[in-house]
């Protein structure tokens, strides 16, 4: 592949990845939030499959179609089923209104970038100059965690922030050890069956799924 | 020479182009609800009507509500000669910058909002704060979205930045690009007043800015308000097109031939992106109008979100 | 295979099949003592890999995935030394739970616990840095299940904390391993070994250092949240206090032992890349907060699970001060710390799993005069109290003796100072509550003591081991000696 169609290529994913990331602090309708974190797991298999394609790779274009098939397929259908299940569908009051979390996410996106300094001055390329996009998508879903109340938010939240980690590691090396990615991959899946079984027991014990309603255990 | 034929060619597509977009549009959202549709040249008869109208304004209006429309097709005429939607090769070139642009448009806003505030109405200034808010909103994004596209081009004069684009498309697909079009997308649509900020087509005054503010206007003045509408949503269409999809635009050098393609070219990108937007407006329900700060908001992250990419992703 | 290999996979495979057999065969009466063998197993195997790495090279197996040093087997012996009373007290604790849930949940509980100490077991095996994550992020899953065991509103508020806060804090862990591969990377390790600790180790002056810093804080704040150090310790007290007695003595006992173990492993490579001075900062600051955090929350304390879950906050702060000390004896008293500390903790959760069930409720205040009711269990509770508290003659007050001496010889007078300052408000905070819960004047006539005292025998039992601890290390000290050794970066 010639450098500079991989390079636009490249960036046009992570600006995929980056733009659906922010897009979930947007959006209030959780159904919309899916089909949004869908589309991210989407744009990290495109993020793997170029960077396979310019390598050369093939084991890593197949680990890019496994990305792909967890992160769009498999875990958004989860949470479509979770959701389904029942009733509330919106994010009604965030602690943070949306608008004030859109510009803090512009000033995490600063943050990001200067973090990352370090890490694109160690091996400049057009892959390591990609490094804070990811670690934006990392601090947004990290704020979305922390500032929504639904449980599938939160779930939501914690999995923007594994997608920015996945994406640091391949953008970075092109990915840890075959082993490592796959324990990693399993834990993740099994982490959002437990979340997925909890929520049910949540709706199932406090009749929704705000979190809000979690007050019991305090001091 | 070619330059000059140029300018006055897309002067004259806009002006007598823009209220054939507008019942182009009308005429689209008519059908995909419906109804068959008051045909496209129905714009153009109603401005015919309001010329032949008295020009009225209301007691106790002064100077500035009687200057706002002229002010508003005034602005818009020059930023039709300015802007490259046939040419790049303005004679005007020298203040074809991205920002001056901007700075004009917004002089017509501004000037139809003190008129909204000279009527002394309670609509007319409601219409002139909802609009002054949407502005407060939009410009910033604006600006910010122009410095992101101007870094990768080096300047933010129209004419290069279109050039500089049509030189290497394949910049266009970088995400700083992306971003910024969909925030220049954005706050276009708040600008010009369109569905899902703005509704054209109602007079509900919970909700209309735009109309609130002309609602006192009758005759020639009100006609050439109109008009002038119709040529602020063509221009911000055309930049939109030229912007990020410079193709046909004819460059230095290119003959009458290239001019004619050119037109034809602008003629289709900015009918496409008209029938777009009504068919999505017909989709589209309008936001609250608490919801609009969160949309430009969001518009304005995106805009910041390309210049930090411009700035790392080199 | 050959017999070592074996021997390096057993501590982590017995379990694993142990469970194969749960799912199998369900929560029986013939195969209720099964999860005590398996923990007897991996014990034993424990005991039998650190005869054979004390003083000599380190063991490797399953295709160089899994490694034991000395550090890793005085682990295993603290995860077996621990497991040990807890599985023994499994089948007392499911027996009187009836229903028709019981079976599948008892089956469950039997699966997740032998689950729960394969994952701790494969933690400290991992030869590399990412799989330490793998198994450690591993018993988060299993142990959510085991915390939300009983389908009460609060066991599922602790579950979802827990499983939330944990998750994304070894999430941060994550990427710092991410980041630290990197780093590896350019500093000419290969594909395949830039995440093995040993490597990282003996190559760590040549990663860059910005990257490195990053790498090393985001690791400490990741391992440091699964290790219930302040400030993110907020999962803790709710999930030990929710957790069935003997799976919160295993989290309280090991599974933060498992979690410090990695922190300790990063210090190793962190220190060399960087110097002492960046993980030290570090590690004061998490174990001052962590003192003062359970020192406030101890004070007014009213549930007796959450004040033990709360101890268990200081005394992660305790190591944390110790491995910011640095140096052999610190380690050594470090790692010492972590024995006594694990058997102490998990008697004690043990013990107050017996006075909730008699009392019916974890509130201290519905506790009282329990030495009267029930002498041999108040008695065991109120002298294990003690041996967290740090009195001699247990071994918890020879580490925290040997960690303030390091501190001063390392010239962090005040930090001890200011430490052992914060101490002393836990020792008058949980005196105060031990005294109420002990000798207070009981309200109504105790007569379940007989049952209750019996639950004494494993306190008993692990008081006993600690307060020998205490006097004399024997065999374990050349072990400790290695083990600390490591845990300094001289030793490879």
């Amino acid at each position: 592949m010639p450098d500079l169609t991989y390079t636009e290529l490249l960036y046009l994913a992570c600006g995929a990845f980056l733009l659906t990331g922010v897009m979930v602090l947007w959006r209030r309708d959780l159904r919309a939030v899916i089909r949004l974190f869908a589309l991210q797991g989407l744009a990290l298999a495109a993020v793997i499959g170029v960077l396979a394609a310019h390598q050369g790779d093939l084991e890593l274009a197949l680990v890019g179609i496994g990305v792909g098939a967890l992160r769009a397929g498999l875990l958004p259908y989860l949470m479509a089923r979770a959701l389904a299940a029942g009733g509330e569908d919106r994010e009604t009051r965030p602690l943070v209104n949306v608008s004030a979390s859109l510009v803090v996410a512009a000033a995490l996106a600063m943050l990001a970038y200067a973090i990352s300094r370090p890490l694109t001055e160690l091996a400049p390329s057009p892959a390591t100059r990609a490094v804070p996009v990811a670690l934006t998508v990392l601090l947004v879903g990290f704020f979305v965690l922390v500032t929504r109340r639904r449980a599938l938010s939160q779930v939501v939240g914690f999995l923007l922030m594994d997608n920015a980690i996945t994406a640091t590691a391949f953008l970075t090396t092109s990915g840890v050890p075959l082993v490592v990615e796959l324990g990693v991959s399993l834990d993740v899946l099994l982490a959002i069956l437990v979340l997925y079984v909890l929520t049910n027991r949540i709706r199932a014990s406090f009749g929704g799924t705000d979190l809000d309603e979690l007050r019991e255990l305090h001091d | 020479m070619t330059g000059v034929a140029g300018v006055v060619l897309q002067v004259l597509l806009v002006a007598v182009g823009s209220p054939l977009l507008v019942g182009v549009m009308r005429q689209v959202r008519a059908r995909l609800e419906g109804r068959a549709g008051a045909g496209l040249w129905q714009p153009w008869r109603d401005l015919r009507k309001l010329m032949r109208k008295q020009a009225i304004t209301p007691a106790g209006t002064g100077w500035v509500f009687r200057a706002a429309p002229m002010v508003l097709a005034g602005t818009a005429l020059v930023v039709a000669a300015v802007v490259p939607l046939v040419t790049t090769e303005s004679p005007l070139d020298g203040v074809a910058d991205l920002f001056a642009v901007t700075a004009l448009l917004a002089l017509g806003s501004v000037a139809l909002a003190l008129a909204g505030l000279d009527t002394g109405t309670a609509f007319g200034g409601m219409g002139a704060s909802r609009e002054v808010t949407v502005l407060a909103l939009v410009e910033p994004t604006i600006l910010v979205s122009v410095f992101a596209l101007s870094i990768p081009a080096g300047s933010t004069n129209l004419g290069e930045l279109v050039a500089a684009a049509e030189a290497n498309w394949l910049s266009l697909l970088s995400p700083v690009t992306l971003l910024a079009a969909v925030a220049l997308a954005i706050v276009s649509i708040a600008e010009s007043g369109r569905i899902p900020v703005d509704n054209p087509a109602t007079h509900l005054e919970l909700t209309m800015i735009h109309e609130a503010m002309i609602l006192e206007y009758a005759g020639p003045d009100l006609a050439l308000i109109e008009w002038a509408s119709a040529m602020r949503l063509t221009l911000l269409l055309g930049l939109l097109a030229g912007l990020f999809a410079p193709w046909g635009i004819a460059t230095a050098g290119a003959g009458a031939l290239g001019l004619l393609v050119a037109a034809i070219v602008v003629v289709v990108k900015v009918t496409v992106l008209g029938v777009a937007l009504a068919a999505g407006e017909v989709f589209m329900a309008k936001l609250r109008l608490f919801r609009i700060p969160e949309l430009l908001a969001g518009s304005f992250l995106m805009a910041l979100l390309a210049v930090a990419a411009s700035y790392f992703l080199v | 295979m050959r017999a070592s290999e074996l021997l390096v996979a057993a501590p982590a495979g017995v379990p694993l099949l142990a469970a194969a057999v749960y799912a199998v065969f369900g929560w029986t009466r013939r195969t209720a003592w099964l999860g005590a063998v398996a923990a007897a197993l991996l014990l034993a195997a424990a005991v039998g890999l650190a005869v054979a790495v004390t003083g000599k090279p380190a063991l490797t197996g399953c295709w160089g995935l899994l490694r034991v040093d000395a550090l890793s087997a005085y682990m295993l012996i603290v995860i077996g030394a621990v497991a040990l009373p807890a599985m023994l007290a499994g089948p007392g604790y499911l027996a009187d739970r009836t229903g028709p849930r019981a079976a599948v949940l008892a089956r469950r509980y039997g699966v997740f616990t032998q689950l729960f100490l394969a994952a701790m077991a494969l933690a400290v095996l991992a030869a590399s840095l990412g799989l330490v994550w793998v198994a450690v992020e591993a018993t988060t899953i299993v142990t959510a299940f085991l915390v939300g065991h009983r389908h009460t509103r609060k066991a599922t508020e602790a579950a979802w904390k827990y499983v939330v806060i944990c998750s994304v804090g070894i999430g941060l862990a994550l990427l710092g391993i991410v980041l630290l591969y990197f780093a590896a990377l350019h500093a000419g390790l290969g594909e395949g070994e830039g995440l093995d600790l040993a490597l990282l180790a003996e190559r760590a002056t040549a990663l860059d250092p910005g990257v490195t810093r990053l790498a090393v804080l985001l690791l400490l704040l990741g391992f440091g949240t699964k290790a219930g150090l302040a400030p993110m310790h907020a999962w803790l007290p709710d999930a030990h206090s929710q957790a069935p007695a003997p799976v919160s003595a295993l989290m309280s006992g090991v599974l933060l032992a498992v979690a410090f173990y990695a922190i300790l492993r990063v210090k190793v490579v962190a220190d060399q890349a960087l110097g002492p001075q960046f993980t030290r900062v570090l590690l004061v600051a998490a174990a001052l907060a962590s003192l003062a955090v359970a020192a406030a929350l101890l004070l007014a304390q009213r549930d007796f699970k959450r004040l033990l879950a709360y101890s268990s906050i200081e005394h992660m702060g305790l190591l944390a001060l110790g491995a910011a000390v640095g140096g052999a004896l610190a380690l050594g008293a470090v790692l010492l710390h972590i024995l006594g500390h694990g058997l102490a903790k998990s008697a004690l959760f043990l013990g107050s799993g017996h006075i909730q069930r008699a009392a019916g409720n974890s509130r201290i205040e519905s506790v009282r005069g329990l030495a009267a009711r029930a002498p041999l269990l108040g008695g065991a509770f109120g002298v294990g109290l003690l041996a967290l508290l740090g009195m001699p003659p247990f071994s918890l007050f020879a580490s925290e003796l040997g960690i303030a001496r390091a501190g001063f010889g390392a010239g962090l007078g005040w930090v001890i100072v200011a430490a052992f300052a914060l101490m002393l408000v836990i020792v008058a905070a949980v005196g105060r509550h031990a005294l109420l819960m002990l000798l207070g004047r009981s309200s109504e006539p105790g007569d379940r003591t007989d049952r209750v005292d019996r639950g004494a025998i494993p306190l008993v039992a692990a008081l006993g081991v600690c307060a020998v601890l205490g006097i004399t290390l024997g065999p374990l000290g050349d072990l400790l000696g290695s083990a600390a050794a490591i845990a300094t970066g001289v030793a490879p």
